[in-house]
């Protein structure tokens, strides 16, 4: 079929365009009837599209509607849409290309070399994350920004109480009330945070995909209010936890989740255990607990809470923690009320963990010194802040030895790492089962809410019977559920009661047998899903979501792979989708967030993290690479990281040093070098 | 002298220097100027007395150093060899994970029923296959189900999908969150609001972002779970009053202002710390009072208003519209969407400094992503559901009647609560002793709370006879449940109770024939134990 799109280029070379760049009447639409002539070109061949690839599952309504509303806001708030790449590939598809997802969600990109597995090489030992240190100016200079911010900002306090009382009147006992922030605890955030408060808590609208629109802001009074014109700005997002690019206003996911709100309405109105359980909850407990290759599994309406009302659970009094220290606050915040003691060990350091554990099992409770009851060992799958990976081989090993019980929380991990995205055992191909409590969360890499905990099945009745949230918390919502459900089975890929379909799976999947003797990690069996959900082909034979895999891990180690050879300072493991770029100082920091939302034609919004988030010098921004990124969005990344380091003066790796056309041009060999 | 001074000269100017440098910074600090001026008329008169004193605060440092690290390690470590190391660790084995479930727990767990379908005034249940009548979800004003709110959730999910993908500070801050907040602040008439993602995290992360250590937390002492774990968290000073009982809770006032006096420290923050209708019993708190109390010791007021948001007052703002009370005399006012909105997520409405602080120090609001935009705009639309239609409320006060007059004719089992309140909370007339026979046991039977002294009650077979209470209805097509308790985590041991959760969404026969079976389960149940 010719496709309506050869006879126009709808997404012409980005050079064409960028030459107008500078002219002003540019920016009202240079040519409204073109524009919009095109976007209608699109959405047809779209359409048409969406129509062959999907004749019957997918209702056409559903799809078409979508896909005229994120079209019809484009032409008309975005002058720029048509040269950013945000809104149209700036690589022009072909004519037998099919996508069916819309570009500014899920990105298409169809070139089969950009693609990875992520997966550890048995052979290699695990490699130590080695921490570059930057130049003594670099510190230097950092810790006298801090001085100085904090002796100005006691200068303003200072005077402030002096001549703007009333500007300070809730900071300072009032009227017999102790205040409720008094000046000297909100003095960071005060005198600090605020100066760089336009960078975080954008509101932002629609979907948080590979581009999101946010609210365009400004403030005439220090941050000390936004003002919100009511204009929009698309952006590329390398920010939000959509490693998967689940987070979609259409496709099957979403299409199931409609259907489960005109079954199931908004919500269970109760607890768990009180008459809010209903059978999507224990579908999706049965999946999840195949998914991770545990007996089985609970879930929990929130991914924080899950760690806060589930830990209590599992040690006590008389038991031990013992906890990375960049745990997730929720860990510790669990552990806090567990009223188990704690000790901390250095960040993925298992010389560390291991002379902790000799000590503690030695010395037994203080005091006392009678033995431990029981010690849990708390890891991270994969860091948020650091983008590092736990080195799971050796805690494992440690764990044979020491007798400890083993929770990894694997909020980032699972999803986004494995050639199966079963986690961090999936890609260290290590048995889940060799780990007691397998936690993990729902809003990252499957576009939906809330946590699991997996485990075997004694551990998780005890835990449905003793955790807090039981009893006392809202139980998970059924559109929630349901994009658990769809998004995790279109990744497992779901094996045909009749026939195993052999070609479907045969790349990385092991066909699964007999329902009880599941070999980890096969498909799902039908029987497993609720009878009316009818995933389109693509997602039920687990290809687009291995896509979805393949693409995410190149992604993360070509941004990883590419920011080293500008250059930069990174953290992380290449394969994580975390990819924080040090950049040290708090100042370079805003401006760094400032630059990159202010490019043109293509604005990217970045999270920007500093002290107390971060040690006080690390100062960073953390990429979150998603699988809906096409190359493209990655260049487009490191052109704009290229230009503003090299403006920053924030590229002080030791590393060899490519230029950016060279790191564009060979990514591929590139990513596979690592 | 002279001599030493020289010597003397070129540390001391370095000291000044130091000194000086420290002042600036030090000088800030509340209560640092009192020592400022001390260092520097001390210096004037003697310079030789600041090294001293210096020398002096170094030594107090590091004892309190000492103390601290001492503190940590608990005691001297034992020397041992490697060998001994690996030999103790050979030697030990801890205890499993979890301790297996107790038969009763295992009923209990098992007990749970699932419903199959939608969950709403007449759910089927998986089971049996059987269409019953719910009387244990909280479904107050009938918003469950509601086909105008699925149709603008389906409308969400096709502008925003499902997930926000990120936590409020990045980039998970949607129109919608916004919308949500500025419909609760309006709803209520209070300046801001605060959108956490689930209601049970939320009250356990508004306490300790306001109180902290120092800090004094008068509490009621039944409060719910949610509630003690936040005190738990804030490592605040609590003192507890009686349940309920604000003659008590003024007493405790009281107390607090002496001792403050009888040691002459500052004011710290002071919190008062209760529930509107207490979870745990169906209680109502007398607000007017409360917040006459609150004004007169000055103290601020957290109010729980899981259950009572959405459920009483003319159109559901809860207890401040049933007590005609300015929400804003509430400082911060915890409610829940999940309950009161039939969607999910909680909030904290109150002033801006309240909602702002909280957007920096909520744990569970910083640390998570934020809810999914369709739950928050079904949160609003419930919202709008409440204001135009108060006649929910008028049938779930009538249900409420209803229910309590069947009940309050039931042999056997004592109601408790307030009459007004939605939750209706009954537990055994008779308690069941822990060792010996039941009879002749004066315990109040108007209250929840065990008798301070006394016997103890066998809390265990209490639950039995409620379960086979509640198991029964259900076999006749009434949908109830016991109020789940964490037994042995909970701060008081509270009687057993079943709790009824009334709703709009069923017609006064529905709902009187629902209690009717209530009552020909309990006397089934209770007849069968005398036989
Ligand atoms: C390690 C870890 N655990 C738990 C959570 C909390 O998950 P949620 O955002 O779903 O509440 C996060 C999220 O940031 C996390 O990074």
């Amino acid at each position: 079929m010719p496709s309506p799109i050869a006879l126009s280029p709808s997404s012409p070379p980005p050079s064409l365009f960028l030459k107008k760049k500078k002219s002003s009447l540019s920016q009202i639409p240079p040519f409204p009837t073109a524009a919009s002539y095109l976007s209608a070109l699109h959405e047809a061949d779209a359409r048409a599209r969406g129509q062959v690839v999907t004749p019957t599952s997918t209702p056409p309504l559903s799809i078409s509607s979508s896909l005229t509303s994120a079209s019809g806001d484009t032409v008309l708030n975005e002058p720029d849409a048509d040269r950013s790449g945000l809104t149209y590939p700036l690589t022009a598809p072909t004519s037998e290309q099919v996508f069916t997802t819309v570009h500014t969600e899920f990105g298409h990109c169809a070139n089969q070399d950009y693609r990875c597995v992520s997966q550890h090489d048995s052979e290699k030992p695990v490699a130590e994350h080695k921490i570059e240190e930057p130049p003594y100016y670099i510190l230097f200079t950092t810790y006298f920004s801090y001085l100085l911010l904090i002796i100005f900002g006691h200068l303003r306090d200072f005077f402030g109480k002096q001549f703007a009382k009333s500007y300070f009147t809730h900071l300072v006992p009032y009227n017999g009330y102790a205040p409720l922030n008094s000046d000297f605890d909100s003095f960071y955030t005060r005198r600090l945070k605020r100066r760089m408060d336009d960078c975080f808590s954008y509101p932002v609208t629609g979907v948080a995909g590979r581009t999101i629109l946010v609210y365009d802001r400004y403030s005439e009074d220090c941050n000390y209010t936004q003002m919100y014109p009511g204009t929009k700005t698309r952006a590329l997002n390398i920010s939000s936890y959509n490693y998967l690019g689940f987070a979609q206003t259409s496709g099957g996911c979403a299409d199931a989740v409609e259907e489960s709100i005109k079954r199931y309405g908004i919500s269970m109105s109760g607890t768990r255990r009180e008459g809010g359980t209903c059978d999507l909850h224990q579908t999706a407990e049965a999946l999840v607990a195949r998914f991770v290759g545990m007996e089985d599994a609970l879930i929990s309406s929130m991914g924080f809470a899950t760690n806060s009302t589930f830990i209590p659970a599992l040690v006590g009094k008389g038991c031990l923690v013992i906890s990375d220290e960049h745990n997730h606050a929720s860990i510790r915040v669990g552990v806090r009320q567990s009223g188990a003691h704690v000790r901390m060990f250095k960040h993925n350091d298992m010389d560390s963990l291991e002379a902790l554990l000799r000590e503690v099992i030695s010395q037994g409770q203080p005091r006392t010194h009678r033995p431990w009851k029981k010690i849990l060992v708390i890891v991270e799958g994969l860091y948020s802040m650091e983008g590092t990976m736990v080195n799971l081989p050796k805690v494992v090993e440690l764990k044979q030895k020491y007798k400890f019980y083993l929770f990894v929380d694997e909020a980032h991990s699972i999803g986004a790492l494995g050639p199966h995205g079963r986690g961090v055992t999936d890609y260290f191909n290590i048995p889940p089962r060799s780990i007691d409590v397998l936690m993990g969360t729902f809003t990252k890499s499957f576009g939906a809410a809330g946590g699991y905990i997996a485990g075997c099945k004694e551990l998780i009745n005890s835990l449905r019977l003793r955790g807090h949230s039981g009893p006392y918390a809202e139980a998970m919502t059924p559109p929630v559920l349901m994009q658990v459900v769809a998004s995790m089975a279109s990744i497992m890929g779901v094996a045909s009661p009749t026939s195993s379909n052999p070609k479907a799976s045969s790349q990385a999947l092991t066909v699964a047998p007999q329902a009880d003797e599941y070999i980890h990690p096969g498909m799902a069996p039908a029987s497993s899903l609720p009878t009316w959900l009818s995933l389109p082909p693509s997602l039920s034979d687990g290809s687009e979501a291995r896509e979805r895999i393949r693409r995410l891990a190149f992604n993360s180690r070509y941004l990883h792979a590419g920011l080293n050879k500008l250059g930069f300072i990174t953290y992380g493991h290449p394969f994580s989708p975390i990819v924080p770029l040090l950049i040290f100082n708090p100042g370079k920091m805003a401006t760094f967030a400032r630059m990159m939302r202010a490019r043109r034609p293509t604005p990217i919004v970045v999270v920007v993290v500093a002290y107390p988030a971060t040690p006080l010098v690390t100062s960073r921004v953390r990429f979150c690479v998603s699988g809906a990124h096409t190359k493209d969005d990655i260049d487009i990344i490191l052109r704009a990281c290229d230009e503003v380091g090299d403006i920053l003066d924030l590229k002080h790796g030791h590393g060899e040093r490519w230029p950016l056309e060279e790191i564009m041009k060979r990514s591929v060999e590139l990513v596979n070098s690592l | 002298m002279s001599a030493g001074n020289a010597t003397l000269e070129p540390l001391l100017t370095w000291l000044t220097l130091i000194l000086a440098q420290l002042e600036r910074t030090f000088y800030k600090v509340p209560g640092s100027a009192v020592i400022a001026r001390y260092v520097r008329s001390s210096h004037q008169n003697d310079p030789g007395r600041t090294v001293l004193e210096l020398i002096l605060i170094v030594f107090a440092v590091r004892t309190l150093m000492q103390s601290r690290s001492r503190d940590k390690s608990e005691g001297k470590l034992i020397k041992f060899s490697e060998k001994e190391i690996d030999e103790l660790i050979d030697e030990w084995t801890p205890e499993p994970l979890s301790a297996p479930l107790t038969e009763w727990e295992q009923r209990d767990l098992a007990s749970v029923p699932v419903i199959a379908g939608p969950n709403g005034p007449k759910p089927k249940i998986l089971s049996t296959g059987k269409t019953v009548i719910n009387l244990a979800s909280y479904n107050f004003a009938g918003l469950a189900g509601n086909e105008h709110i699925k149709e603008r959730a389906i409308e969400t999910l096709r502008k925003y999908g499902l997930g926000s993908c990120g936590p409020p500070g990045f980039y998970g801050t949607v129109d919608v969150h916004l919308e949500l907040e500025r419909d609760i602040a309006d709803f209520l008439g209070t300046e801001s609001a605060i959108l956490y993602s689930q209601g049970f995290v939320t009250i356990s992360s508004v306490i300790p972002a306001f109180c902290k250590r120092g800090d004094i937390i008068v509490a009621d002492r039944a409060v719910n779970f949610a509630i003690q774990k936040g005190i738990q968290i804030s490592r605040s000073t609590v003192r507890w009053y009686d349940h309920n009982d604000l003659k008590s809770l003024e007493d405790v006032l009281i107390s607090v202002e002496k001792d403050r006096r009888k040691r002459g420290t500052p004011i710290t923050r002071r919190f008062i710390i209760t529930e509107g209708i207490f979870e745990r019993d169906g209680e109502i708190v007398d607000l007017p009072k409360l917040i006459e109390l609150k004004h007169k010791y000055k103290y601020r007021l957290i109010l729980d208003e899981s259950i009572s948001f959405g459920s009483v007052g003319r159109t559901g703002r809860g207890l401040t519209e049933l007590y005609n009370v300015p929400a804003s005399q509430v400082d911060m006012l915890v409610g829940s969407v999940a309950n009161g909105l039939c969607s999910a997520g909680g909030f904290c409405a109150g002033s801006t400094i309240v909602t702002e602080h909280q957007r920096i120090n909520g744990t569970s609001f910083v640390f998570s992503a934020s809810m999914p935009p369709l739950l928050a705009v079904a949160g609003s639309e419930g919202i709008s559901f409440l204001r135009n239609t108060p006649s929910a409320l008028t049938s779930l006060q009538e249900n409420v009647r209803a229910v309590r007059a069947v009940l309050e004719k039931t042999e056997g089992i004592a109601v408790v609560g307030h009459r007004a309140s939605p939750i209706v909370h009954f537990h055994l007339k008779i308690p069941c002793i822990a060792n010996g026979s039941a009879n002749g046991i004066a315990t109040n039977p108007t209250t929840v709370m065990p008798p301070p002294t006394g016997p103890s009650f066998d809390y265990e077979a209490e639950e039995k006879i409620l379960q086979d209470i509640v198991d029964d209805a259900l076999a006749n097509g009434v949908f109830i449940t016991r109020a789940k308790r964490l037994r042995g985590q909970e701060m008081v041991e509270t009687r057993p109770t079943v709790r009824i959760v009334v709703t709009a969404a069923l017609t006064k026969k529905e709902i009187e024939k629902a209690a009717g079976v209530v009552k020909g389960s309990v006397a089934k149940v209770l007849g069968k134990r005398k036989a």
